[in-house]
This record gives C-alpha cells, structure tokens and sequence, in this order.
C-alpha cells in the first residue's frame, strides 16, 4: 500500500486555552478529491494551516508527501498548491506580475500555456493589478497560480467562499482539470456541500475540531439516514436503535437521524416499536452534514422537542 | 533567482517609502543647505569632527558644520524610513493576511527574510544614503562654503542611516513578536530606541559604530530565532 499523500497523527492545536484541532487522525490517499467539511470554527483553517507548517500544533504531528509538516523543504513545498483563505495575493501586482512573481518558485514545472489558457478561460485581463479584481477573478487567479506548477498535491482552504453560483461553477471545472491529471490529490474545505458533491470522491467531516467523518463520499451518503416512525397512541419512551446520532419526538412521531444503520435493522426496530409506519427520507448532502453535525440539544422552532 | 524574485517584490513595495524619505531628505536637507549658504549665520570652525560628538556635530549643541542641521533631518529621516519600512515588511502582510502565501514559496523561511533586509539595506542606501552623499558633495563644491564639512562629518552621517537600519529591525522583532504590547513585544522598538541614544550620545566614531553592530547582531539574531518559529 503506498504512503498516504496526507497523514495527521494525534494532530492538536490550542489557541491560549481554546481547543482548535482535537487529536486529529487522518489519511489521505493518493489521487483523490477530498472535500473538508465543517461548520464555521470547526477548525478547518486551522488543521490546512498546521498540515502546512505555518501553525506549529501543540502535540502530535502531520505528514505531507512524506515530510513532516513542521520542516516542510523547498523541494517539498514545491510540490504542493496552496489556495490561501481569501484569495489573499499582492494587491498592488498585476496578474502578469505574479505570474511571474510565482513562475520563479517554479522554474521547471510551471507551465506556461496552462496558465494562459486559464487566464484567457477565465477572462481576465494580464494587465490589470489584483488590487482592481473582484473576489471571484482573485480565486480564478489564485486557482490558475496554484495549478500551472501542476502540483501534485493542491489544497485549498474555502476556495469558492463569497463566489456567486456561475463564478463557482467556473471555479470548479479549473480544479477539475488538475483532477483529470493523473494522480493528483486535492483537499478543499468548504462550506458549499453542493461543491463538495459535484467534485470530490471523499469527504472529511470535522466538528469543534474533531473529526468525525473521513470515508469515501458514496459511504457517508449512504451511512447518514433521516427516518420518521408514526406510530398510532405515543412514541416509545426509550429509544435504543443502533447508530442513533440524535433523537426529535412530536406527540406521534418520532425523527430519528442514524448512521450506518441497515435499513433491514430500521424496519425491524419500527416493528419491534409497534410503529405504525416508517419511512427514510431522502436527504442531500446539505441535509445530511447539518443532521450529522447539528449539536445534541439542537432544537427546532416550534414541533419537536428534543430527548 | 528565487532570492531575486524577493527582492524584487520587496523593493517595489518599499518604493513608494523610499521615494518618500528621498523627497523629504533632499527637499528639507536643500532647504537648510541653501539657507546656511545664503545667510551664513553659523560658526564654521575647523575642528577634527572625529573625536567629538556626533550630537555636536549636528548641531544639538555646538554649531560647526555646513550640514549642521541636515544631520538631525537625515537621523529623523532614517528613523523614520526604519520604522515605515519594518512596519511595511513585518507587520502589513499580517494585516493584508499576505504571509501564508509568502511563507508557502518554496524558499526557506530565513531566504524570505533576507531577502526583505537586502531589501531595505539597498532602499536605505538608495535613498537617504545617495541623497545624504549628494547633500555632502553639494557642501564639499568649492566656494560654496568657507569651511566645507570633513569626510568625517560625511561618516557620521552613514551612522545615522545605519540607524535607520537599526530602527528598521527593531520594527521587524516587534512585529514579529505575538506577545502582548505591556510584555515583550515592545522589546524590538526600545531596543533600537536604546541604540539611538547610545550612539547619538557617543564621542567616538569607533564605539558609535560598534554600538550600531553589537546592536543590529542582537537584534537580528533575535529576528531570525522569531521568524523561524513565527506562526502565520
């Protein structure tokens, strides 16, 4: 089996006495799309950053294409893209100056063409200084800066935040031409599940610093499960269903959010419950990662109450 | 070729600053130049400039030179270009929340550094340094002056620019530095602020400059220990 292109061990972060990154334990194969999940403060930003070596973590330690993330060399750096938070890039360069500015980092593997044929894709004029771009010409330049080094590994911290829908869409296919590149891996955070679904093989969920989903996209739609049993007098007063993550009841309802429960146990418990009727509902990835993440004592306006 | 690229990009955001500081040096240094030259209202003694104070020279005190009061205007002009440059390169980007893209250049940390102290180093000594030669080649030209200034005089000067350097660098430690102002993030600027008074205070040329030096090591082996363990 070959080296992950990622790997934290125990990863841990505090800012003063504030917890960021909880023992975070994660792998990320070679060649895959991994979209990073997590609600605002979850800690994503800061894990990118310490997986870069620009946070120092307060105990354990994380690995990029085999090289600590705290002594990451030159050559090493070299072969990683870097999508900062933000878009954050000289105000006062022109895209033609940066591009340059980036090319002399890249001497070898910086492909020219590849650039231009972004720019020109992307519609953006090489004269004009990033200080006089929008937000979303800065995330094409940035994508297009970190994808002509075709670096083998690129990762993007909330790449598409603040893009309107068509500048997203533009974004997206940018980043799947380094996809199409052979053995290229990408880690993107975002918030934007539907961009996670449109791009990424794998997803990594992480809440209040920890982690709680690192599996492959199709697993995580099919393990997270909204059910809603009727039944005809009251709801049973303890329920024990396997994979239960959180639990709402009305007067004759019970909503129950599983994971990686089979549908076969579903129906047995409903049958064991004397429920009336169940059925799973269908939910998209939005749904499901606000079910997966939504805090134990989430309540919702007005129906349901909480157990 | 990656070093340059730094630099570059350094000088060209130090520019406006340094053009800046050439502007105020050459218009406020010419100024007095040309007043000293017209009214001649000062004491042009000959003296050795060497072993007297650097305060004396300029004029805090005794009056002796043609650029007498240039040299206050070019200690306060590098000061002053210190401080802006220092802020410009260390403290900005945090601000601008430029440093994760800087640091993640496939160069070490301590190239990223270097590259903006030959940054500021070039702009000092393209700036007020050319423009305080110029001023002393102006007050050397025969017949401008009864007495026009000695070579020392014109020494004493680079002290100054060096101090800027100095101020410069103590900008950068500040800036670097995340504790808290009340503790020791002040460190970098007082620092500096003591080497000014050492050396502007000093009566030999010799210890003004050894001062300078023993002052920029400590302040740069500090930098250097901060920056490459710096979290950005």
């Amino acid at each position: 089996m070959t080296e992950p292109v990622l790997q934290t061990e125990g990863l841990t972060k505090y800012y003063g006495s504030v917890l960021a990154v909880d023992h975070l334990d994660l792998a990320i194969p070679r060649g895959c799309i991994c979209g990073f999940v997590g609600r605002n403060g979850a800690g994503k930003t800061t894990a990118i950053k310490l997986m870069l070596g620009l946070l120092r973590p307060t105990a354990g330690s994380s690995r990029l294409l085999g090289c600590d993330s705290a002594a990451l060399t030159p050559a090493i750096r070299q072969r990683i893209g870097y999508v900062t938070e933000g878009h954050r890039l000289f105000r006062w360069m022109s895209i033609a100056e940066l591009e340059k500015f980036q090319r002399s980092f890249f001497a070898k593997q910086w492909d020219d063409k590849f650039f231009a044929d972004m720019i020109e894709y992307f519609d953006l004029p090489k004269k004009r200084k990033i200080k006089h771009l929008s937000n979303g010409e800065r995330a094409q330049v940035s994508l297009a800066l970190a994808l002509a080094p075709n670096p083998e590994l690129l990762i993007m911290d909330d790449p598409t935040l603040g893009l309107d829908a068509a500048i997203r869409r533009q974004f997206l296919e940018g980043m799947i031409e380094l996809i199409m590149r052979e053995g290229r891996t990408v880690l993107f955070s975002s918030h934007i599940l539907g961009d996670v679904e449109r791009v990424s093989d794998r997803i990594v969920v992480i809440d209040k610093g920890v982690l709680r989903a690192n599996c492959s996209l199709e697993e995580f739609r099919k393990a997270v499960k909204k059910v809603i049993l009727s039944f005809a007098d009251s709801t049973p007063a303890e329920v024990d269903i396997d994979g239960l993550l959180h639990c709402r009841r009305s007067e004759k309802e019970l909503e129950l959010i599983l994971v990686s429960t089979a549908d076969d146990h579903i129906a047995e418990w409903a049958d064991k419950t004397g429920a009336e009727k169940y059925h799973i509902v269908k939910m998209n990835l939005e749904d499901q990662f606000i079910e997966f993440t939504a805090p134990a004592n989430h309540k919702r306006m007005f129906r349901w109450e909480e157990i | 070729m990656r070093f340059l690229a730094l630099l570059r990009k350094e000088l060209r955001e130090s520019l406006p600053w340094l053009l800046l500081a050439a502007i105020v040096l050459l218009a406020i240094g010419g100024f007095l130049l040309r007043q000293a030259q017209t009214y001649g209202w000062y004491d042009w003694s000959a003296r050795d400039f060497s072993s007297s104070s650097i305060t004396r020279t300029y004029g805090l005190y005794y009056r002796r030179s043609p650029l007498q009061l240039t040299g206050p205007v070019l200690l306060l002009t590098s000061i002053g270009l210190g401080l802006v440059l220092g802020v410009r390169h260390f403290w900005i980007p945090y601000f601008t929340r430029t440093w994760p893209f800087l640091i993640h250049r496939s160069v070490s940390r301590s190239t990223i550094f270097w590259a903006k102290l030959a940054a500021a180093a070039i702009g000092f000594t393209a700036s007020v340094g050319l423009l305080w030669l110029v001023l002393y080649r102006y007050a050397c030209r025969p017949g401008r002056f009864p007495t026009p200034p000695t070579l020392s005089v014109f020494t004493e000067g680079w002290l100054f620019v060096l101090l800027g350097l100095v101020v410069y660098l103590g900008a950068a430690l500040t800036g670097l530095s995340t504790a808290r102002w009340y503790t020791t993030k002040v460190f970098g600027l007082a620092f500096a602020g003591i080497v000014i008074c050492i050396v502007i205070f000093q009566c030999r040329l010799a210890y003004a400059f050894a001062a300078i030096i023993i002052g920029a090591v400590i302040l740069l082996s500090q930098i250097i220990d901060t920056f490459a363990k710096r979290e950005f």
